[in-house]
């Protein structure tokens, strides 16, 4: 009897916890499909009928369209951009340098590291002065930093897990380096460094501050999501919800990615 | 020969690029931090450390450094204290491996949030007249709750979000490790009648020591960025009493005049405070776990 009681307070504590992590998402979610008079109601509603005016609304609004268009054009290419640099110096790193590979990872990791704002404030008064203020190639180069050195810090691991003994083999039959490279240890590698492109990429696609200084007119669905409630007089709760929605929406599907991910990082961090 | 080229041209361009960027960086906010520059104008003169000099007897900025500290604090401990806490709790009482899945999928979704969202999201629940947190708070009879617009309990709303984030968050990358400890040390302290919570104080956390300082190392790194989430669920406000160094440094350098030669000095410093933690930190966990 006790121990029933027990495991129904465990079980209870747990769908607690389960139902804080997810509630606030998923009330967003059924904000976004509220009129406003369904939100702004003393007694929150869980009845009322749905709505898609909130989203009709943001992919009008021209500021919201640009600002989801740039998005996807700055955070693509700078992932992609990241991925080219970034994967064949990661392997480099993991199979050919000895002496100096300790410094160069902890320079990698450095850079993650820096806050933002020290990026931020030398570039907005370079970028203004050259000109390429408020563009997106101007964000993409800044942006370069974060993903290739993401990049390079993930896929490390993931290079040193493929075996030796295949690239050794290659090796004997007469592949060069590069063929090694990309016909054998790139392969064998790809879902690793698949998860680490998707972490590059929700970093780079969430990341406010870099776009909300460097860009003006031509800045990223944060900034412009960032900027909606100072939209008139009336909060429009609705339409927030909906940009969060729209925001929130790439970075959610790669979910069990990540958990395959931290799977893979957890195991060989601890052989 | 063939293959010291291989490593040349796989390397050289990514940390070109990345020394450059850095450098630029490094070197620009040094640079401007001893000029006087600010965006209205486009001419500036040479101050020596003027702008270092009037950081340290300014209010604001001390004050920025106390909100920072205690941010930095009460994130790094509560997203730790969150994680350790869950992650036992739920490897002692859920033993079904798909509920477990189950479970650390939903902890994942916060931290996948960019800070945006999760700021937006915590602002609508937080919101004293529609919000679904003091309409449960109004329920227990307490009066509706200014999360947001109090002074005392502003940092505490918003450290609360982060928390949710990178605690949940924490909670899987733990419970992971927890699973892959061996079964032997946990068993052998069982047969001796260890209490559950006595098992994982002395058996499970010290063994698991490493990985805890690289999430706490992580950790404080990450919140020394918490602009994006402040910004938007605050502003800094009310009055000053959320205003981390970062926000500071970019009000004063992008919103009040664009005095960006000031903020260039206070990025500095603020490198310079995370460069000396980080190594420290770094050092610190090679010689722990080698």
């Amino acid at each position: 009897m006790v121990s029933l009681i027990r495991r129904t307070v465990s079980r209870g504590f747990l769908a607690l916890m389960i139902l804080i992590a997810l509630l606030p998402i998923l009330w967003t979610i059924l904000g976004s499909f509220k009129k406003l008079k369904d939100i702004v109601t003393p007694v929150p509603t869980l009845i009322f009928t749905p709505t898609l005016e909130n989203f009709t609304t943001i992919l009008q609004n021209p500021s919201i369209r640009d600002g989801l268009g740039n998005s996807v054009v700055i955070v693509g290419v700078s992932v992609l951009l990241g991925a080219l640099f970034g994967i064949p110096a990661a392997y480099s790193l993991a199979r050919h340098v000895e002496r100096k590979k300790d410094d160069l990872q902890f320079f990698v990791l450095s850079l993650r590291f820096m806050p933002p704002v020290a990026i931020a404030i030398p570039f907005i008064i370079i970028y203004l002065d050259s000109g390429i203020y408020d563009t997106l190639a101007g964000l993409i180069l800044v942006y370069l930093i974060s993903t290739i050195s993401t990049v390079i810090w993930l896929s490390v691991p993931a290079f040193e897990r493929v075996p030796r003994e295949i690239e050794e083999a290659a090796a004997m039959e007469g592949c060069s380096q590069a063929e090694i490279f990309i016909k054998f240890a790139l392969p064998i590698a790809a879902p690793s460094l698949f998860g680490s492109l998707v972490f590059t990429f929700v970093l780079v696609w969430n990341e406010l501050l870099l776009a909300l200084t460097l860009a003006a007119e031509n800045a990223t669905l944060p900034v412009v999501a960032a900027s909606i409630t100072s939209l008139g007089k009336e909060v429009p709760w609705g339409v927030i919800n909906a940009s969060t929605v729209i925001l929130v929406l790439p970075p959610l599907v790669f979910i069990g990615l990540l958990m395959g991910f931290i799977n893979r990082m957890v195991a060989t961090g601890r052989k | 020969m063939q293959k010291q080229r291989f490593v040349f041209w796989t390397l050289a361009p990514a940390f070109s690029i990345l020394a450059i960027l850095a450098l630029v960086s490094v070197a620009g906010a040094l640079y401007f931090s001893v000029m006087d520059r600010s965006l209205r104008y486009p001419d500036y003169d040479f101050v020596g450390l003027y702008n270092y000099q009037r950081l340290l007897g300014d209010r604001r900025f001390l004050n920025a450094l106390k909100i920072s500290a205690i941010w930095e604090v009460v994130t790094v401990a509560g997203s730790l204290l969150v994680a350790v806490f869950l992650s036992v709790y739920i490897f002692e009482t859920t033993r079904s491996a798909r509920t477990r899945n189950l479970i650390c999928l939903a902890f994942l979704a916060p931290v996948l949030l960019p800070r945006v969202a999760a700021a937006f999201i915590w602002r609508f629940l937080y919101s004293p007249s529609l919000g679904l947190i003091n309409y449960l708070t109004g329920l227990l009879g307490f009066g509706p709750i200014e999360f947001l617009a109090d002074p005392q309990l502003a940092l505490f709303s918003v450290a609360v979000v982060d928390i949710w984030q990178w605690g949940l968050f924490f909670t899987v990358i733990m419970l992971k490790l927890l699973e892959t400890l061996p079964r032997d040390p946990i068993e052998a302290a069982q047969l001796d009648n260890a209490k559950t919570w006595e098992i994982h104080a002395y058996v499970t956390m010290p063994m698991l020591k490493a990985p805890v300082i690289s999430l706490a190392l992580v950790k404080a790194v990450e919140s020394l960025r918490s602009f994006d989430l402040i910004f938007v669920m605050t502003g800094g406000g009310p009055g000053t009493s959320t205003e981390t160094l970062d926000l500071y440094a970019y009000q004063a350098g992008i919103n009040l005049g664009g005095r960006v030669s000031y903020a260039s000095a206070m990025s500095i410093l603020l490198l310079l405070i995370t460069t000396v933690v980080f190594t420290l930190v770094w050092r610190g966990i090679r010689k722990w776990s080698a």
